[in-house]
């Protein structure tokens, strides 16, 4: 798994791209725990490049979400597809987050 | 073992020592060797020469003499006026005052000294120590065809003869002949000469003093190869070199005979033609009618102080390796030995004892800073023994109650149903394989009441033992909250709102639930974010079972559920799984995916849950062959057997919930 991080605005956005398991999580939430605490607060994460999500891949979204919440911020998602966009469907994180089509209508609606 | 290698050590160390040393020893003894043999060659040449010069100077002087006392004589004789006394008085004070001349005689043209005296040679010799006088000329001895007075006759000058067999002594000489004039008039009035003869004993007495070592010898040969003097006496005037070098078959002799002809000098590594031995031979021109003188060196003699030389050499580099081995032996013992102990050391530490005290090191040297080194290697060994004894308790103790863990876990599970008699209508089969000991999946089933049959499938996010008690926590929430008359959307609502009132760990369950009617065969279901399960009709294609929205459990309190509802026939198979089954993945990261599965239960017996369940997992196990499994599995399938009718009862004692 891989992460790549760009400023739009007074967003940050997470390019995640490969498997989100078990394996590779921690690192997300690590990741995204040291923007939190530089005191980003709107995230988009773009998950166009993920090819897998597991149950701790869901998890580790829950947490950042949960995390941004309780501080006044808001995490919005994108490019979902495959397994991936089944999964969100299925979870029922379809209908939990602000899920757009692509990057430019996730910052659209910001 | 450590004595063995101990001496090992110490024998590299001197036998290295002892090679080196020998080879230098070897080496300068070879040069040495070879160095001195040079020498000793060089000066036995520089011997040969000048014994060879200076016995060629003496026999100069000699002849020199003779030559002057005939040169003398013959003016004096050409006045004619002397009468016969007086020439052998000349005759005899000249031999009698040179010990070297043999021999002299005045020799007369026939009636030059008288008229009509054919013959007149007044005689002098030497026989033994007295002196005779005699005349020469007879029919017997005519002197006048003799070489030593028919050359200088012709010559018209003075010169020594060819040695030749003196007649009246039978002695070999050479003789000096100075013609001798009418006086005043000089050549062309020949009138006799004056020769000196010399024996050449003596030349032979003289040569035979230029010998170098015991065997060593010298001899003269003739400008025509002729022996003049030798050893072997009986070769004297007789014996030619070049027969002498055929007799004695040896080439290189006769090159050197004819080396010593033409008047070289040389010196030569040959066989020498008496002995028969390896012999160095020099030559050079002796000053006496084109000859050449040779001397024979036995190698053998010339090289005995060379090898005695050598000999004691060799027995004092002996003496000293014999003393390096000892002082090499005795360094290496001292080398080896806080090495052998620190080996002796180490030995007992690997055989366990940590505690082992090591050899004080006596100084600061290599030996001692091993040693130091040792010591902390030794310390850090039996902390981390320690502390690998302590980890390996922790570990250990772990493994077993990760065992008790899963054997409660699994016993936790529902195993054989249905209790009769509600086997009679349903059957239900279902399989748990968690991908660590203990996992994160759960299955429950259990009659509610009389018509009711409660199943579900499970998933906690995460694997592991927090996984596992999150899901025992689920489990037992399950059935304490399922209640009769509850809906299954109800269900997962109070359970829900349990797991979410205390979960930081952010903790979630994906679950399937349904409940069946077994007297119509309705099913009323709901789902918090699974899996959709399989319906599996007789005679047409599997489908998924329209799943209503619902989230997770254990995530937000108020999240709703919602029921739906289908109605079974008789002989239908559900399939509800986890992702384990979907997401199990092959040696080329495939997944197992849903088309899988769906061709899988195409194959798989129709008419049994259990024929069902483990088809699906022989199918799984067999598509990740040798990839570890990543998520727990968990496989149940129910079939609907038949409708069950009013008032026939379920319930059994031990298996109610109630």
């Amino acid at each position: 798994m891989q992460i790549f991080t760009t400023k739009e605005k007074d967003t940050l956005v997470l390019e995640v791209k490969g498997r989100l398991d078990a394996v590779t999580s921690p690192k997300l939430e690590e990741e995204s725990q040291a923007w939190i605490d530089q005191g980003e607060k709107a995230m988009v994460m773009d998950l166009g490049g993920v090819d897998y999500i597991s149950s701790a891949g869901l998890r580790t979204i829950l947490i950042l979400a949960r995390k941004l919440n309780g501080m006044g911020g808001k995490i919005r998602f994108c490019g979902l597809k495959g397994m991936v966009q089944e999964v969100f469907s299925i979870s029922g994180f379809t209908s939990l987050f602000p899920v757009f089509p692509s990057l430019t209508e996730a910052l659209g609606h910001s | 073992m450590f004595f063995r290698q101990r001496t090992g050590l110490a024998i590299k160390l001197t036998s290295l020592i002892m090679a080196s040393a020998g080879l230098i020893f070897i080496l300068t003894l070879l040069f040495n060797f070879f160095f001195l043999k040079k020498t000793y060659i060089a000066q036995a040449r520089e011997t040969a020469k000048f014994l060879s010069e200076s016995k060629a100077q003496k026999v100069r002087l000699i002849l020199a003499r003779a030559e002057g006392v005939a040169a003398t004589l013959a003016p004096i004789v050409a006045s004619g006026t002397h009468t016969k006394a007086e020439l052998n008085q000349f005759l005899k004070e000249a031999v009698k005052n040179n010990p070297e001349i043999s021999a002299m005689a005045v020799a007369f043209e026939p009636s030059t000294y008288k008229p009509g005296l054919h013959y007149f040679a007044p005689y002098v010799y030497r026989q033994g120590d007295t002196i005779k006088s005699s005349y020469l000329g007879s029919d017997w001895y005519n002197y006048f065809n003799w070489r030593w007075y028919e050359i200088p006759k012709d010559q018209n000058r003075a010169l020594w003869s060819e040695p030749y067999h003196e007649p009246t002594s039978e002695n070999i000489v050479i003789t000096y002949s100075a013609p001798f004039y009418k006086q005043g008039l000089g050549q062309g009035n020949f009138q006799g000469v004056v020769a000196a003869s010399i024996s050449l004993e003596w030349l032979q007495d003289i040569v035979a003093l230029a010998k170098i070592f015991d065997h060593g010898y010298a001899f003269l040969l003739s400008h025509h190869g002729i022996f003049i003097t030798v050893p072997q006496k009986e070769w004297s005037m007789n014996q030619n070199i070049n027969f002498v070098a055929t007799l004695t078959d040896n080439p290189e002799l006769k090159k050197i005979g004819q080396k010593m002809i033409d008047g070289e000098e040389g010196f030569v590594r040959t066989r020498d033609f008496l002995h028969n031995q390896d012999s160095w031979l020099y030559f050079a021109p002796f000053p006496v009618r084109g000859f050449s003188m040779g001397i024979v060196i036995p190698e053998q003699e010339l090289f005995a102080g060379l090898y005695r030389l050598s000999q004691h050499l060799s027995a004092i580099c002996l003496a000293g390796l014999l003393f390096l081995v000892s002082v090499a032996v005795l360094i290496s013992r001292k080398i080896t030995r806080p090495i052998s102990l620190l080996d002796r050391s180490a030995a007992a530490i690997a055989e366990g004892n940590m505690d082992v005290v090591l050899p004080k090191p006596a100084s600061g040297d290599e030996i001692g800073s091993l040693t130091h080194s040792f010591a902390e290697m030794q310390d850090a060994l039996k902390e981390y023994i320690a502390n690998l004894a302590a980890t390996t308790a922790a570990k250990e103790r772990i493994e077993s109650e990760l065992k008790i863990a899963r054997s409660i876990q699994m016993n936790f599970l529902p195993k054989k149903f249905p209790p009769l008699p509600a086997g009679e209508f349903v059957e239900i089969s279902a399989v748990l394989e968690p991908a660590r000991e203990v996992g994160g999946d759960l299955y429950d089933y259990f009659v509610v009441n009389d018509r009711h049959l409660f199943f579900m499938v499970g998933d906690v996010s995460d694997k592991g033992v927090p996984a596992a008690l999150f899901m025992a926590v689920t489990k037992t929430l399950l059935k304490g909250l399922t209640e009769v008359g509850l809906e299954p959307a109800q269900i997962f609502a109070k359970v829900n709102r349990e797991l979410a009132s205390e979960n930081d760990a952010m903790m979630f369950v994906t679950a399937f639930c349904g409940i069946l009617d077994l007297e119509t065969g309705e099913l009323a279901y709901s789902n918090a974010g699974h899996n959709p399960p399989l319906l599996l009709r007789p005679g047409e294609e599997p489908r998924w079972l329209p799943l209503p929205k619902g989230f997770f459990l254990g995530v937000f309190d108020q999240t709703v559920y919602q029921t739906q509802r289908t109605t079974l026939h008789p002989h239908d198979l559900i399939l509800a799984y986890t992702d384990g089954v979907v997401e199990a993945i092959d040696v080329h990261q495939n997944l197992y995916s849903n088309q899988r599965l769906i061709s899988t239960v195409k194959g798989a017996p129709a008419n049994s849950a259990e024929g069902l369940v483990k088809s699906v997992m022989t199918s799984v196990t067999a598509f990740s062959q040798g990839v570890p499994q990543a998520d727990d599995i968990t496989i149940l399938a129910l079939r609907f057997k038949g409708y069950k009718h009013h008032g026939q009862t379920l319930l059994t004692g031990k298996d109610s919930k109630f």
